[in-house]
C-alpha cells in the first residue's frame, strides 16, 4: 500500500482495515461488490437450493478464511481444523439441549476452542510443515474418539438431533433467508478480523515468524505468543461457524463433525484461492462450492465418492499448475488491490542483480567519532559444551560503549556459538553475561526476549530476508519493537533504509536483493530496533571488495552514533580497519587479545589461523 | 498369563505388519523428502489387486505377488514422475497437499468403482490357528513376521552394499552433489518411490487373506505407520522396525483390554507425546531434526 | 576443449547470465573472477547442467552439451567440486569417494584412482571410515576435491573452493589445485579470492553483471588498473 500516496481523505473506518490509498479503495470496492453478490443473488433467485449453495459458500469461505490465519499467515498447516468446527457444533448442541440459546453457545464454544487451540499450539509451535499437519490430524482423531466415547455428553457414535425450536433465538428457521443472513454476517465478521490482523503488527509478526523464526525472535517478536494468539483466534472463529452449521443441519455425529476430509476441504478452498492472502479463501469457496454442491444435488447418492474424487483431483491439479491459487491469475492491478501487502513490488518484475548490484547502493554518510564510554557488556568465564565437544572454554569479554570488538578465528572455533550465548539463543553451561541496561544498572538477561529488551541486536551469518515481504516491511518488523503502530513503524523503516543506502529499494521484494543488499537489510532490520549493542556475524562475507569499503563506512557510522559493536569476521581488511580491539578464538578458547596490529603479529594466531603468508593475504 | 503371552505374540506380529508398511514410508521420506500421505492408499489399491487376482485366476494370494509388485512399483514410479517430481522444489505445504489430494482421489475413485463394500480375499489356509503352548496365532501372521525381518534386512543390505543403494542414500543426503557424481537423480527418486510403495505391495499380499479389503482400509494403516515412522526417527529403517514392534504390542494390549476406540486414543496419545517431546524419534540422537526448527 | 557461445541462463524468471562466451583449452588453468552475484557460480552450474541455458550453446570436446542432463555431463569427463563442499554428510569418507567413481567410465578405474587421491591427501586416508560430517571444514574441502578426482575428469570445475576456510587452509587448497592441473587435468576455477587465484591461473575472465567484461592472461589481469581497484582493493 505504501507504493501509493496515502490519501488524507480516507475515512477512519477504512483506515482501520488497512485501506488507506486509492489502490486499497479499489480493492475494497471489488470485495464489496463480491460480497453483495453473495447476499443478493439467492434473495433474487429465491430458490431453496440456491439459498443452500450460497449459505454453504459463506460457511466454507468463513471457515477457510479463519483457517488461513494459522495456515496462511502463521504458515502452520493444520489438517485438524474440523476439531474446532466439531467443538463449536457440539458445544452449541449440548447447550441448546440444556435450554441455552446458540447465540450464547457460539461464544462458549469459541472460548473452549480458543483454549484448546492454545493448549495445542503451545507444545506444537516448533513442528514444521508435515509434522504440524500430522500432529493436527492426531489431535483431530483424539477428539473424534472422545466424541464417540463420551456418550453421556455427546450421544456417542450415532450422533444427536438438535431440538427443532424454530425462531431467531434458536437459530433454526422455516425459511432459508435468516440462515443466509447469519452465515453472511459471520463471513463478513471473519473477513474483517482476518484483514485487520493481516495489516496490523500482528500480521507482520506472524509472517516474519513463518518466514524465519530465529530472525523474528532476534527482532523481539514473542514468536510463541503470536502463534498461540493466531491459533486461538482461528480456532474460535471456526468454532463459531461450527455452532451455526450444527443449528443449520439440526443433526450432528462424530464422523461428520470431526472429519479429516472436512478439514481438508477447508484447506482446499484456501489453497485454490491463494494461501496467505486475505481474500483468497473467499474466492476459492465461491469457485468450488457451487461445482460440488450442484454435482451432489444432481447426482445424489448414485455418485458415491464423486465429489471426493473431484476434490482430490483439483487439489493435485492446483498444486501442480497453480500453486499460488486463483489470486495469482487475476490481473496485476486487481491482485494488488485485493492484497497490496502481498504484491507490493512496483516493477512487477523480479529485479536481477544487474539493476541492483552493490556499487549502486547509495553511499553512507559518516560523522565524527565520539570518545569511548563505560563498559556495556561483560562476559565472565563463559563455558559451553555440546556433548563432549568443548565449544566455548572460559571466555571473558568486556565491551565499552562505542567500541568495536573484532572476533576472528578458524571455522568451527566457536564464534557463532559465542554469539548465540551473547544474544540469548543458547544458554551457557556456566559463567555469566552481564549487560548494562539503559537504566545504568547491570542485568543478567536470560533468553532472547531479555537480551532484546536490554538493547542487544544481532545479525545472522546466513542472511535470508523475510522473503514474502518488501525491504520496507522487513525493516518494519524490527521497527515495531519500539513503534507498535503501523504508520510510525513504516516511517522509521523509511528513515533507516535511507540511512543505510537502501532507500530506493524500499518497495522491492527483499528476496530480489543481491547479497550486498541483503547484508545491509539484515543490519537495517536490527538498527530499526535501536540496539545499544550490535552483534554482527560475518556481515562482510561474500560481498564485493569495492562494496566492502562502503560496508566498513556503514559500520563506522553506526559506531559513531554510540552503539557498541562486536563483529565476527573472516575479512581481515575489515577487521583491521574497524576494530578497536581484536579477540582470536581457537577451539573455543581465547588465544590472543589486543589491538589489531599486535594480534596479527602474535605467533599463536599466525599458527592457528592466518598462515605464514598472512602478510599479503587478501582474504 | 496365557492371555498376556498371546497378546504379546499378537502384538509382535501386528508390529511386523506395521514395520513392512512403515519401512516404505520412512524410505521415501528419507530419500525423496516427501511425507506420502497417500501411502496407505497404495496398500488399499494393492489389496484390491490381490483380491481380484485371486478371484479371477483362483491362485493362492501369495502367488499374486508376481503381478502386484510390478504393478505397484510402476504406479509408484508414475506418481513420482507425474506428481512429485514437478513439485520437488516447491514449498513444503505444496507437497503435503499433493499427496493428500492423491490420497483423497484414490480412496474416492475406488469408492466410485467398487462402492463402500468389504471384499474378502480367500484365506487359503492362512487363517489356520497355530497353537504353540501358551501362544496362539495364525500361520498368515507368522509369515508376516518372517517377511518383515527379511524385508528390513534386505533393504539394509541393499542400501549399504550395492552401488544403486549407495546412490539412493547419496541422493537423499545431497541431491545436487549426487547429480555431480553422475547419478541420475530423477531416476533414483522414481526407483525409491517405487521401492517404498512396493513395501505396501508386499504388505497387501500378506494381509489381504487376513483382513477385509475396502476403499478405506489404507487410512487406518497409514495413520499407524506415521506413528511408527515418527517414533523410529524419520528416515531410519531400523528405528521404524523397533517402533513398529512397540506400537504393535501397545496396539494388541490396548485393543484387548481397553477396546478399539480407546486403543486409538492410546496410540495417538503416544504419537503426540513423541512428536512434541522426542521429534527426532525415540532411538536417534539429535539427527534427522530437519522437521523441527 | 570447452566452449561457451553466448550463453544466457538464470533461475526462474531471473536472468543472471546475459550472453557469456568463453573457452578453456586442454591443460590450462582458467579462472573466472568477479563480485558476488556477478554470475560466476551460475556459469559453472550451467556448464555442469545443474541449470539449463535459456539460449546459447555449450560445447565440450566438440560435442554439444547444452541440453544434456547433469549426470551425462559427468560421464563425458566434466566434474564440478561444488561450493561449500556438498559432501554426503552421513556417509563415510570412503563411501563419499566411492560415489565419486559412480559413472561407468570411472568405476573400472576405482582402485587406481583411490590410491592416487589417498597419496595426494594423506589426511583423507586417515579418516576413511569416519562420517563426512564429523570432519573439519578444511578436511571436508579436501574430501570434496578427492571425490571429484575419483570420476576421472578431463575438466574439473571448482566453485569457490576457498569460501569459508581459514587463510592457512586456503593456501593448501590452492596448492592442491595446482597439483591437479600439473597432473594433466584441465581446471576452470571460480573465486572471489581474486589475488591468489590469478597467481595460479594461466588465463582469466572477469565477469560483471552476468557479462564477460574482460579477459586475458592472468598476469595481465593482475596488472590491470580496474581489476586492482575493484577486486584487489589496491
Amino acid at each position: 500500500m505504501s507504493s501509493n500516496q496515502t490519501s488524507p481523505t480516507t475515512p477512519a473506518v477504512l483506515r482501520f482495515f488497512g485501506v488507506d490509498n486509492s489502490a486499497d479503495k479499489r480493492g475494497a470496492l471489488y470485495i464489496f461488490v463480491l460480497l453483495a453478490a453473495l447476499l443478493v443473488t439467492p434473495i433474487v433467485v429465491g430458490n431453496d437450493f440456491v439459498y443452500h449453495v450460497f449459505i454453504t459458500i459463506c460457511l466454507f469461505a468463513g471457515l477457510s478464511t479463519a483457517w488461513n490465519i494459522v495456515g496462511g499467515y502463521a504458515g502452520q498447516l493444520s489438517l485438524g481444523h474440523a476439531m474446532y468446527y466439531g467443538i463449536g457444533a457440539y458445544t452449541g448442541m449440548i447447550l441448546v439441549n440444556a435450554g441455552i440459546t446458540p447465540w450464547i453457545g457460539m461464544f462458549v464454544g469459541a472460548a473452549v476452542s480458543a483454549v484448546v487451540a492454545a493448549l495445542i499450539a503451545y507444545p506444537c509451535f516448533r513442528l514444521k510443515g508435515p509434522f504440524y499437519a500430522l500432529a493436527s490430524i492426531a489431535f483431530l482423531e483424539v477428539f473424534h474418539v472422545l466424541a464417540i466415547e463420551m456418550k453421556w455428553l455427546t450421544g456417542g457414535a450415532t450422533g444427536k438431533m438438535i431440538p427443532l425450536q424454530v425462531g431467531w433465538e434458536w437459530m433454526i428457521f422455516q425459511d432459508r433467508l435468516p440462515s443466509l443472513l447469519i452465515a453472511f454476517g459471520m463471513l463478513c465478521f471473519v473477513l474483517a478480523i482476518a484483514q485487520v490482523i493481516r495489516h496490523r503488527r500482528m500480521g507482520f509478526y506472524l509472517i516474519a515468524t513463518r518466514e524465519r523464526e530465529s530472525a523474528a525472535k532476534a527482532a523481539g517478536i514473542p514468536t510463541v505468543k503470536v502463534r498461540i494468539y493466531a491459533a486461538a483466534m482461528s480456532g474460535a472463529l471456526v468454532s463459531m461457524l461450527g455452532t451455526f452449521h450444527a443449528m443449520y443441519l439440526t443433526f450432528i455425529e462424530p464422523d461428520s463433525a470431526f472429519d479429516l476430509i472436512f478439514s481438508i476441504q477447508i484447506v482446499l478452498f484456501a489453497l485454490v484461492g491463494g494461501i496467505g492472502t486475505v481474500f483468497g479463501p473467499l474466492l476459492g469457496a465461491i469457485l468450488l462450492v457451487p461445482i460440488t454442491e450442484i454435482s451432489r444435488g444432481l447426482l445424489g447418492a448414485s455418485a458415491l465418492g464423486l465429489h471426493g474424487f473431484v476434490y482430490g483431483v483439483i487439489l493435485m491439479l492446483v498444486v501442480v499448475f497453480m500453486p499460488d491459487g486463483v489470486v495469482s491469475l487475476l490481473p496485476k492491478r486487481a491482485r494488488k488491490a485485493l492484497d497490496p501487502e502481498q504484491f507490493d513490488d512496483t516493477t512487477g518484475q523480479p529485479i536481477g542483480d544487474t539493476e541492483l548490484d552493490a556499487p549502486q547502493l547509495d553511499p553512507i554518510q559518516t560523522k565524527a567519532r565520539p570518545p569511548l564510554g563505560d563498559e556495556v557488556l561483560k562476559v565472565d568465564d563463559l563455558v559451553k559444551n555440546f556433548g563432549g565437544l568443548k565449544v566455548t572454554q572460559h571466555v571473558n569479554i568486556s565491551l565499552r560503549q562505542g567500541e568495536v570488538l573484532g572476533i576472528i578465528g578458524p571455522n568451527g572455533a566457536g564464534k557463532t556459538t559465542l554469539f548465540n550465548m551473547l544474544s540469548g539463543f543458547l544458554e551457557a553451561d556456566s559463567g555469566s553475561v552481564v549487560v548494562m541496561g539503559p537504566d545504568g544498572k547491570p542485568h543478567t538477561p536470560k533468553g532472547v526476549a531479555d537480551f532484546v529488551s536490554l538493547g542487544v541486536g544481532r545479525t545472522f551469518q546466513i542472511v535470508q530476508p523475510f522473503a514474502a515481504m518488501t525491504v520496507e516491511e522487513n525493516i518494519m518488523v524490527g521497527a515495531f519493537y519500539h513503534h507498535p503502530d503501523v504508520d510510525s513503524a513504516r516511517r522509521v523503516a523509511g528513515e533507516i533504509a535511507t540511512e543505510l543506502g537502501l532507500g530506493r529499494f524500499l518497495h522491492e521484494e527483499a528476496k530480489n536483493l543481491p547479497i550486498g543488499g541483503l547484508k545491509r537489510l539484515e543490519v537495517a532490520r536490527v538498527m530499526a530496533m535501536r540496539p545499544r549493542i550490535l552483534l554482527l556475524d560475518e556481515v562482510m562475507a561474500g560481498i564485493n571488495p569495492s562494496d566492502l569499503v562502503e560496508a566498513i563506512r556503514l559500520i563506522k557510522a553506526i559506531r559513531d552514533t554510540g552503539v557498541s559493536i562486536i563483529a565476527i569476521e573472516h575479512v581481515m581488511r575489515a577487521i583491521m580497519d574497524l576494530s578497536d580491539r581484536v579477540i582470536v578464538i581457537n577451539s573455543g578458547a581465547v588465544i590472543s587479545e589486543g589491538d589489531p596490529e599486535s594480534v596479527v603479529r602474535d605467533e599463536a594466531v599466525i599458527e592457528a589461523y592466518l598462515g605464514k603468508e598472512a602478510g599479503n593475504a587478501e582474504a | 498369563m496365557d492371555l498376556i503371552f498371546t497378546n504379546l505374540v499378537n502384538g509382535l506380529m501386528l508390529g511386523a505388519l506395521y514395520a513392512i508398511v512403515s519401512v516404505g514410508l520412512t524410505l521415501v521420506f528419507g530419500i525423496v523428502k516427501v511425507i506420502n500421505f497417500a501411502h496407505g492408499e497404495f496398500l488399499m489399491v494393492a489389496m484390491f489387486l490381490v483380491f481380484f487376482a485371486t478371484a479371477y485366476f483362483g491362485v493362492h494370494p501369495y502367488v499374486t505377488l508376481v503381478v502386484v509388485l510390478p504393478l505397484i512399483f510402476g504406479l509408484g514410479m508414475l506418481v513420482q514422475r507425474v506428481l512429485i517430481e514437478p513439485l520437488q522444489d516447491s514449498d513444503e505445504h505444496i507437497m503435503i497437499f499433493a499427496t493428500v489430494g492423491l490420497s483423497i482421489a484414490m480412496i474416492n475413485l475406488m469408492l466410485m468403482l467398487f462402492g463402500p463394500d468389504i471384499y474378502s480375499t480367500p484365506s487359503s489356509g492362512l487363517r489356520t490357528v497355530v497353537d504353540m503352548g501358551p501362544a496362539m496365532f495364525l500361520t498368515g501372521q507368522l509369515n508376516i513376521l518372517i517377511a518383515a525381518i527379511a524385508l528390513v534386512g534386505g533393504i539394509h543390505l541393499f542400501l549399504t552394499r550395492t552401488q544403486l543403494g549407495r546412490a539412493i542414500r547419496a541422493t537423499g543426503q545431497n541431491r545436487a552433489a549426487a547429480q555431480l557424481m553422475g547419478i541420475n537423480v530423477s531416476w533414483v527418486y522414481m526407483v525409491t518411490f517405487g521401492i517404498g510403495v512396493s513395501c505396501v505391495g508386499l504388505a497387501a499380499v500378506l494381509i489381504a487373506p487376513l483382513y477385509p479389503t475396502s476403499p478405506e482400509v489404507g487410512q487406518y494403516f497409514v495413520l499407524l505407520s506415521f506413528v511408527v515412522v515418527v517414533m523410529g526417527g524419520l528416515g531410519s529403517i531400523s528405528g521404524a522396525l523397533l517402533a513398529a514392534m512397540i506400537i504393535g504390542i501397545v496396539d494388541a494390549f490396548a485393543g484387548f483390554y481397553l477396546g478399539a476406540n480407546v486403543k486409538d486414543l492410546v496410540v495417538f496419545g503416544i504419537f503426540l507425546l513423541v512428536l512434541i517431546f522426542r521429534p527426532q524419534g525415540l532411538f536417534g540422537g539429535a539427527r534427522n531434526m530437519s522437521h523441527v526448527s | 576443449m570447452l566452449k561457451l557461445n553466448n550463453v544466457t541462463a538464470g533461475y526462474g524468471s531471473t536472468t543472471i547470465l546475459h550472453g557469456i562466451s568463453l573457452d578453456v583449452n586442454e591443460g590450462e588453468i582458467v579462472t573466472i573472477v568477479g563480485g558476488n552475484g556477478a554470475g560466476k557460480s551460475t556459469t559453472l552450474r550451467t556448464i555442469s547442467s545443474l541449470i539449463n541455458p535459456t539460449s546459447g550453446s555449450i560445447e565440450f570436446e566438440g560435442r554439444d552439451i547444452t541440453k544434456m542432463a547433469a549426470h551425462k555431463v559427468v560421464e563425458l569427463g566434466i566434474t564440478m567440486v561444488p561450493e561449500a563442499r556438498q559432501l554426503f554428510p552421513e556417509m563415510t569418507v570412503l563411501e563419499n569417494l566411492q560415489m565419486g567413481s559412480f559413472t561407468k567410465v570411472a568405476r573400472p578405474r576405482y582402485k587406481e584412482k583411490l590410491d592416487e587421491v589417498l597419496t595426494l591427501f594423506p589426511r583423507v586416508a586417515e579418516r576413511l571410515s569416519q562420517e563426512a560430517q564429523s570432519l573439519s571444514g578444511g578436511e571436508q574441502q579436501m574430501v570434496a576435491i578427492a571425490r571429484g578426482m575419483m570420476s576421472c575428469p578431463k575438466l574439473m570445475l571448482f566453485d569457490e573452493p576457498s569460501l569459508g576456510l581459514a587463510p592457512i587452509v586456503v593456501t593448501q587448497v590452492f596448492d592442491v589445485v595446482k597439483k591437479i592441473a600439473a597432473s594433466g587435468t584441465t581446471v576452470l576455477i571460480v573465486e572471489q579470492n581474486v589475488f591468489q587465484t590469478l597467481q595460479i591461473a594461466d588465463r582469466g575472465y572477469v565477469i560483471e553483471n552476468g557479462e564477460i567484461s574482460m579477459n586475458g592472461p592472468a598476469q595481465e589481469l593482475m596488472g590491470n588498473d580496474h581489476i586492482r581497484k575493484a577486486y584487489l582493493g589496491i
